[in-house]
């Protein structure tokens, strides 16, 4: 897991291979076509080998084949194909190693996209369309059930179906589009904003983007596998989950890739964080975006496990039929929830936090003022950060679990609202007589603010035992966390996406048709969503295919307003894509922004810095006669030699 | 900045700003992911046990050798002294020290799990075999994992020893190898516990 660079005496590199045996033997997607077969190979071999000696009948079971064959060695045969553990084997077998070679950074063309690539800045952008490409899957999931929805009664799709989608759109949207693509741009700014050159550990960084696509494709195909789609829903609570449809395994597999990755990835960010910020860069002159990736990555280095843990246990009980959650075998059948849970409660901060920090650096830029509260907005991230392991079970408040945990489980969900409000109130106070500029960035920041306020005030009607009795599973819920995850942390990822989409690009979007993409979707989130509160309230069950015809017309109001919603995305991947390929270019500091990814040129040059800048103040003096945030260009020697000399 | 730009063909050196250095510290933090794994089977394990437990643990009529695992509790303990051992000699630019000791810990690694293994074979109860079964298999098969694992990181380590890597001055490939082995013998001692003794 960690990368060591060798310092002992280098021999000369073998010489590189040439023709045929390049191509077949040099790692690409050629290699990988014909590793992923071999290693599924032998994966099929380790299992009948194990079940031989253990004396399992039958013999070969094919559910276990494929996942561990499919769904665990093939895609780590892939991984090897592509390159991703060349330098790790190397260097393992103690075989020469190239440190100065750098061949596998920086991206010279638009192939290199597809490569595995080391530099930090290539693998922000490949997180970023990747997700995307998930973002837009997961949608159009939702419009096909927004379709069955739109009037009572079976429509086109049976029940199976129905929860298929509803299960493989959230897992999507949770696991391949909120948290990666916040992984994704910090993996594209947080080196540049502490000055570093990249990544602490950048093949490390690479492997754990390729895991994605790896999770997503095991996620998509959840759909239609054999023995029947994943339809328990995206929490996959057991029993339903070890004993419904094959489709689970899928979903069992393909969260531990993609928790993987973001293990690794939050790991990353945790030791370059540390270790790797450039000279007086100290915690309290962070930009908020590396608080808050910092905390964030805490949380995920800390709760991913559980998750793992639990998709473990779930598997297990199917494939080898342990009792951890059999009833019968005096396993504990809500200890699923409650391990889940210990990671999903936690895993919404992972959702969130990221944004949190993209509003701060937006908002502050488009307001021309210092953040308001600089520390009291850090300490509020780690409140959050503590506080959000002490919450876990007020998704269980109906599920049965020992009702004294209710109570300061209530407790504790309310007291996060304190943390919160800390945050929503500073960027209000820092808003407060600054000089306004409404780009798209900060429309989405803005449009951000206000419907996570809404968000979070039915959170806090949720955290209330007697309330979320009531409203426990129903279109409320639904409202809810549609609120705090599109109207909160897709608001955010888009706020970030246009504002570093120049610094990504060196190209400048449209800002008219960047402004028309934020209020339709803004205006199609709330025609979609509000409504959901009402339903909700009144009764109407969710993750249910059907439903009583008194909700008829919301429901219509409701689908309509959603293919709204898609629709508003093909204005956004449009923008996108002209303005990458024909877009006036956008200069280094086009919103004259102080924190240092703006401070050199755009893209960023390969190695970021060509000189490593020395910090001198905090990162949102707008405003501030004469402040600055970082010296460049040797006035750091120049100043180091004037201190040296008597 | 463009003409400096073509001067230069690697990267600036980062600032280091914290006196651990990175790969340490990368392993200080991915072992505390691990704890948290364990930490879920523990969860588990705790559930099945107190929660929704039978009156008599282990339920009859099963029984745990403890004695033959906690001489295995004892080989492992011994490969972390084999471990530290091997880290000292290299720092001490012993060659050979540093050698040996891998080789033992190796060994007294793989006994572990091969003994762990005749254990599952002759212990009288399977994965199948209620919640009992399930999760003593689990912690124990988990720590087995890790013991895989970490074995694989001391083979590798162990062949850049014999290809005359690592010196006095630079040995963090042994030196992390071993801090991920010391995990693994720390975290045995709290699943013995737990699943033998108590």
């Amino acid at each position: 897991m960690t990368e060591v660079l060798d310092q002992t005496p280098q021999a000369q590199a073998a010489p590189p291979k040439t023709g045929w045996r390049r191509w077949l033997l040099g790692p690409g997607f050629v290699r990988a076509a014909w590793m992923a077969p071999l290693f599924f190979g032998i994966g099929f071999l380790i299992v009948i080998g194990l079940r031989s000696i253990a004396h399992y009948e039958p013999l070969l079971n094919w559910l276990i084949v494929v996942t561990v064959a499919g769904l665990v060695t093939a895609p780590l045969g892939f991984l090897a194909g592509i390159g991703a553990f060349d330098y790790w084997v190397y260097y393992a077998l103690g075989y020469p190693t190239r440190p100065e070679d750098h061949s596998g950074h920086g991206a010279r063309s638009w192939k290199d996209y597809f490569r595995v690539n080391t530099d930090h800045k290539v693998i922000g952008v490949q997180y970023v369309v990747t997700t995307i490409f998930f973002f837009l899957a997961g949608g159009l999931m939702a419009m096909i059930f927004r379709a069955e929805l739109a009037k009572p009664g079976m429509q086109f799709l049976d029940n199976q179906e129905y929860n298929g989608l509803i299960s493989v759109h959230a897992s999507l949207m949770i696991f391949l589009f909120v948290i990666p693509a916040f992984a994704g741009l910090a993996n594209f700014v947080i080196p540049l904003m502490i000055g570093a050159p990249d990544m602490a550990f950048p093949r490390l960084n690479a492997l754990s983007f390729w895991l994605l696509p790896i999770a997503g494709i095991i996620m998509l195909s959840s759909l239609a596998v054999p023995g029947g789609a994943f339809g328990a829903g995206w929490t996959g609570y057991a029993p339903l989950s070890v004993v419904g449809t094959n489709g689970n395994v899928w979903f069992n597999m393909g969260v531990q890739w993609a928790g993987a990755s973001s293990i690794m990835t939050a790991l990353n960010f945790l030791v370059t964080i540390i270790t790797m910020r450039a000279p007086g860069m100290t915690f309290w002159r962070m930009p908020l975006l590396v608080w808050a990736n910092f905390t964030t990555s805490l949380l995920v280095v800390l709760a991913t496990p559980f998750i793992a843990g639990s998709q473990f246990f779930v598997m297990f009980d199917r494939l080898i039929k342990t009792n951890f959650f059999n009833f019968h075998e005096s396993g504990y059948v809500l200890g699923y929830q409650h391990i889940f849970w210990f990671y999903s409660h936690p895993a919404v901060y992972i959702m969130m936090l990221p944004g949190f920090g993209i509003a701060s650096e937006v908002i502050s830029v488009f307001s021309r003022k210092p953040i308001f509260g600089y520390r009291l907005m850090a300490l509020s991230l780690c409140a959050i950060l503590v506080l959000g392991f002490s919450v876990w079970a007020h998704h269980m408040f109906v599920s049965g679990m020992a009702n004294w945990l209710r109570v300061p489980m209530m407790v504790t969900t309310l007291l996060i609202a304190v943390p919160t409000g800390i945050k929503v109130f500073s960027w209000l106070a820092t808003t407060w007589e600054g000089r306004i500029h409404l780009a798209t960035p900060m429309l989405f920041a803005l449009g951000f603010v206000s419907m996570f306020v809404i968000g979070g005030l039915s959170g806090i009607m949720l955290g209330a035992v007697p309330i979320d009795i009531h409203v426990s599973d129903t279109y409320f819920v639904v409202a809810h966390i549609h609120y705090v995850l599109l109207g909160g942390s897709l608001f955010t990822i888009f706020a970030g996406i246009y504002y570093w989409f120049p610094k990504m690009t060196g190209r400048m979007y449209n800002e008219r048709l960047g402004k028309l993409h934020f209020w339709l979707t803004f205006i199609g989130f709330n025609l979609t969503f509000f409504p959901m509160h009402i339903i909700g309230v009144q009764g109407m069950p969710r993750r249910v295919s059907d439903y009583d015809p008194q909700f008829g017309t919301w429901n219509m109001i409701i689908s309509i307003s959603s293919f709204f919603l898609g629709a508003s995305f093909i204005v956004f991947l449009y923008n996108a894509i002209t303005s990458w390929i024909r877009g006036p270019l956008a200069g280094a500091n086009p919103w004259h922004a102080m924190t240092l990814e703006w401070q050199v040129s755009s893209p960023p040059p390969i190695f970021n810095f060509d000189e490593i800048p020395q910090i001198v103040g905090g990162p949102y003096e707008y405003g501030v006669p004469g402040a600055r945030h970082a010296v460049f260009n040797g006035a750091r020697e120049h100043e180091l030699e004037e201190a040296r000399s008597p | 900045m463009a003409a400096h730009a073509e001067a230069h063909h690697g990267p600036p050196i980062a600032h280091q700003s914290s006196r651990v250095d990175a790969p340490t510290l990368g392993m200080l933090l991915f072992i505390a992911s691990e704890i948290m794994l364990f930490g879920s089977f523990f969860t588990i394990y705790f559930f099945a046990r107190v929660v929704a437990g039978p009156d008599q643990w282990p339920p009859p009529p099963f029984h745990l050798p403890v004695f033959v695992a906690g001489i295995n509790t004892a080989i492992l303990l011994t490969s972390s002294f084999t471990m530290h051992w091997a880290l000292q000699a290299i720092k001490r630019g012993n060659r050979a020290g540093m050698q040996a000791g891998l080789v033992l810990t190796l060994a007294l690694g793989l006994t572990f799990l091969l003994t762990q293994i005749r254990e599952y074979s002759r212990v009288g109860f399977s994965p199948q075999d209620g919640a009992f079964g399930s999760t003593f298999y689990g912690l124990t098969g988990l720590h087995g994992a890790h013991v895989f694992v970490g074995l694989t990181i001391l083979t590798f380590a162990t062949i850049r020893a014999f290809r005359g890597h690592f010196t006095a001055a630079e040995h963090r490939g042994v030196e992390i190898s071993g801090i991920y082995w010391h995990f693994v013998d720390v975290m045995w001692i709290v699943v013995y516990t737990t699943v033998y003794i108590l």
